[in-house]
């Protein structure tokens, strides 16, 4: 196995520091300090794999560069990532480079939108032990900081999304420096989410889609109240069709749903499964077309055959509701709406993270940073 | 920028009308498409929302030049 056979693919630099300064130069990186990718690192990322470096594992635009094992590892050893956490960050760009993820248009798009990843069976412990509870999209969490962070640094280094020029969020949103965690699948009230998408609980899979930052739900069940979970369903439903989401405004698109665990009982109680949630919700998140009328005139003027007591529903596809358990036990739940654009209307798009292909590199467990 | 390179590739005669704000962006998407002399128009920003009156004006004022691009004059 050999990699960067070509000299002129290196860079040169005489320290460390200098060559962080050079990538920062150049635009390579987010922005934060990253771990130098030397031709030593990645090839030892590369080589855990068991992949071949020169496989392609897509085309990531919009500057279509060519997402090869080496190169993804480059991005790996780049946000931090251990060999360990290596296939779900090989899964996630597989995943993303789906013509179906329109990911030229993701990176392009005034929206803040990013690609949430969402890791699913063995892999949430094989794989650096990927985080699903307390905090598991903020700080302190290795595998989801450094996972979600390679797939930014391959979307900036290989897809060319830099801020201004070719990606042209307007605001971005954290979550675009990184947006990952694991499910909480031990504690759910529904099979494994990767299920859904037809893979089985004892393999591992990554689902993927758009979305913006997660927006708070505060929710007290009672239960002795029969209607709590009617409440909660109204109560994430107008999260859902929050009026300045796009999902509101285009109609359609994903969004994500992330149960607590205690809001996850309630459902429980209520005897609900994931395919009855997404269709309570679907049929729920609304707006009314008077509303839409005084508030978005030009994307409203599409409706012309709905009075003004007519409820738009923002979502067309119930499956589109990505719903799974996940943060720690208390009052709040996540929902995340989502762009809703592109061709193909801000799909969910998955794939399996391959753990039989990974191999142990002699001495070596960890990166030698 | 993209629709203007996919309808360029047709053989259709097409111009990218670009506000300014979205010029370097269309420039990156221009290179990155493999056409990166695609003709173009900068025009201010923004465009959408500005009211008819000058949605018009900013016609009227490139109008010549997407005529002298199109007929080679």
């Amino acid at each position: 196995m050999t990699l960067t056979e070509d000299p002129t693919r290196l860079l040169s630099a005489t320290s460390e520091n200098d060559a962080l300064e050079q990538l920062h130069a150049m635009g390579c990186t987010d922005g934060l300090p990253v771990v130098i990718p030397t031709a030593d690192r990645v090839f030892r990322m590369a080589l855990a794999s068991g992949l071949d470096p020169n496989l392609h594992l897509g085309v990531m635009g919009p500057a279509y560069g060519v997402a090869t094992v080496e190169k993804v590892a480059t991005a790996a050893v780049m946000a931090g990532c251990i060999p360990d956490h290596f296939p779900v960050v090989v899964a996630a760009i597989r995943a993303i480079c789906k013509p179906e993820f329109d990911l030229t248009e993701v990176q392009a798009t005034t929206h803040c939108t990013t690609p949430f990843t969402i890791v699913c069976g063995p892999a949430r412990e094989a794989c650096g032990g990927v985080a699903s509870g307390f905090g598991a999209l903020g700080p302190g969490h290795r595998a989801n900081a450094s996972i979600g962070r390679a797939i930014r640094m391959a979307m900036i280094n290989i897809g060319g999304g830099r801020p201004g020029e070719s990606d042209m969020s307007l605001h971005g949103h954290p979550g675009k420096f990184t947006y990952c965690m694991a499910e909480d699948s031990l504690n759910s009230p529904f099979p494994d989410l990767h299920t859904s998408f037809g893979y089985s609980a004892d393999q591992s899979a990554v689902v993927v889609t758009g979305a913006e930052a997660p927006h708070s739900v505060l929710f007290a069940g009672d239960a002795d109240d029969p209607e709590s979970i009617n409440r909660f369903l109204d109560l994430l439903a107008m999260i859902m069709a929050n009026p300045g989401s796009n999902n509101v405004h285009l109609i359609g698109g994903s969004v994500v749903v992330i149960m607590n665990p205690d809001h996850g009982r309630v459902i429980q109680h209520a005897g609900l499964t994931r395919e009855d949630m997404q269709a309570e919700l679907a049929s729920r998140a609304s707006i009314s077309m008077g509303t839409l009328r005084r508030i978005g005139a030009p994307f409203a003027a599409r409706h012309t055959d709905k009075d003004d007591e007519d409820l738009i529903h923002v979502l067309r596809d119930p499956s589109r509701i990505v719903l799974f358990q996940g943060g720690g036990n208390g009052l709040y739940s996540m929902v995340m709406p989502s762009w809703c654009a592109g061709p193909h209307g801000n799909t969910v798009v998955h794939a399996e993270v391959e753990l039989d292909q990974t191999c142990e590199v002699p001495g070596m467990t960890e990166l030698k940073l | 920028m993209r629709d203007s390179i996919i309808v360029a590739r047709e053989s259709i005669p097409s111009i990218a009308l670009v506000t300014e704000v979205f010029w370097p962006q269309g420039n990156f998407v221009a290179k990155s498409n493999g056409m990166p002399d695609i003709p173009r128009i900068q025009i201010p920003h923004p465009v959408a929302g500005s009211g008819e009156a000058n949605m018009a004006a900013v016609a009227s004022d490139i109008t010549p030049e997407i005529i002298s691009i199109l007929t080679g004059t």
